[in-house]
């Protein structure tokens, strides 16, 4: 349920992928062009760590994103990803159940985790900066994100990036069992895009 | 052959042994728990099983204490050893009732709080609101306890396999079922 972090890795991601398709493929002449993520070539994953407990590692599996590319203008690309708080999965049950409830995502009330890119910026023909809005539990803070770009099979095939970034939990207001379990919350995202 | 005077109730007997695979097990689990080798959600999977294994306990020792005031004991080993047997069983009864509490403290004052759910059926209330120093008290004292009954387990096996093997009285058969 809780696969808000994952939602704004993807978002992330996505911005990244606009921008590295921005980057990438200078030649390609029509501004905004319309990508989708491959939910089966997607993952969003988290890791947090506590006192005295092993690393929780987990990921989302309901996301939904879209990404916007213009080429030739690199900043007037975006990213808007949302992903389904409730679809957290630890690999137990219980824990996730856990992980839904009000001490942590409180799934029922925030069932989404959004990401929505302001701007992008071209940092390398393989790298671009997403910066946006990640909203967690309602609450909204400014993310930016590194995301690395690749088009492996030629102009014509998917976008793959990957990202890593590390939220505060505190600053949405996510306090459960801080400081037993950290504040820190490292995000990996990784995902590829087809173009619509 | 032996009169049933000589013998502990079955009720006492199958509570016993019921008793001793629970705190075996949550011995274990515990000690498993803590040091985890295993992933978190399996680590979390096994602390939600030590949590209602312990309020089984809890259950089981309330029972056991119950049968054991209302039934007749068999005499006790004569001498010191009886005596030092005789302590060593209230010693599980008092350590047992401690460590539970300890523990129950330990969820209820956890800054992490995760409800108890016994066997993910019923909801068990805490019994202190989440406080660090409350917290850290009832892991040194679950921790103590915990311990101690591994000890007292130690000394009781070896006393009835003592009196089994080497003095070869009836003292570990009175506690076997009837054959």
């Amino acid at each position: 349920m809780t696969r808000g972090r994952g939602s704004s890795h993807l978002t992330l991601a996505a911005a990244a992928l606009g921008s590295a398709a921005a980057l990438a493929a200078p030649a390609f002449a029509e501004a905004g062009s319309q990508w989708r993520i491959e939910p089966a070539r997607t993952t969003i994953a988290f890791a947090i760590d506590a006192v005295g407990y092993p690393r929780t590692e987990g990921r989302f599996d309901a996301f939904d994103g879209k990404i916007a590319i213009d080429f030739d203008r690199p900043e007037k690309s975006s990213v808007a990803f949302h992903v389904c708080s409730a679809s957290i999965d630890v690999g137990s049950a219980t824990f996730s159940d856990y992980l839904r409830s009000s001490a942590f995502l409180d799934a029922g009330k925030h069932p989404s985790i959004d990401f929505v890119s302001t701007s992008v910026e071209k940092l390398s023909d393989h790298a671009v900066r997403v910066s946006g809005d990640l909203t967690l539990l309602g609450v909204t803070k400014p993310l930016a994100l590194d995301v690395d770009v690749e088009r492996p099979t030629g102009l014509k095939g998917p976008l793959e990036f990957s990202a890593r970034t590390r939220i505060d939990r505190l600053e949405f207001g996510m306090n459960s069992g801080f400081p037993l379990v950290s504040r820190d919350v490292d995000l990996t995202i990784k995902s590829a895009a087809a173009e619509l | 052959m032996r009169s049933r005077a000589s013998r502990w109730s079955p009720a006492i007997v199958v509570l016993h042994w019921i008793n001793a695979a629970l705190i075996l097990a949550l011995l274990a689990l515990g000690w498993v728990m803590t040091h985890s080798p295993f992933g978190a959600g399996t680590t979390f999977d096994l602390y939600q099983q030590h949590k209602s294994l312990g309020f089984a306990a809890l259950a089981l020792t309330a029972l056991r204490l119950a049968a054991r005031l209302a039934s007749a004991a068999p005499a006790r080993v004569s001498g010191w050893e009886g005596l030092v047997a005789r302590a060593v069983q209230a010693a599980f009864y008092v350590l047992t009732l401690a460590a539970i509490a300890a523990g129950w403290l330990v969820v209820s004052a956890s800054p992490l709080p995760v409800p108890t759910k016994f066997f993910g059926l019923i909801v068990i209330p805490n019994i202190a609101p989440p406080d660090a120093t409350l917290f850290a008290l009832g892991v040194l004292a679950h921790w103590i306890a915990a311990y101690a009954i591994a000890a007292l387990v130690a000394l009781h096996v070896a006393g009835a396999l003592k009196h089994h093997w080497i003095d070869r009285d009836d003292t570990l058969k009175r506690m076997l079922p009837r054959r």
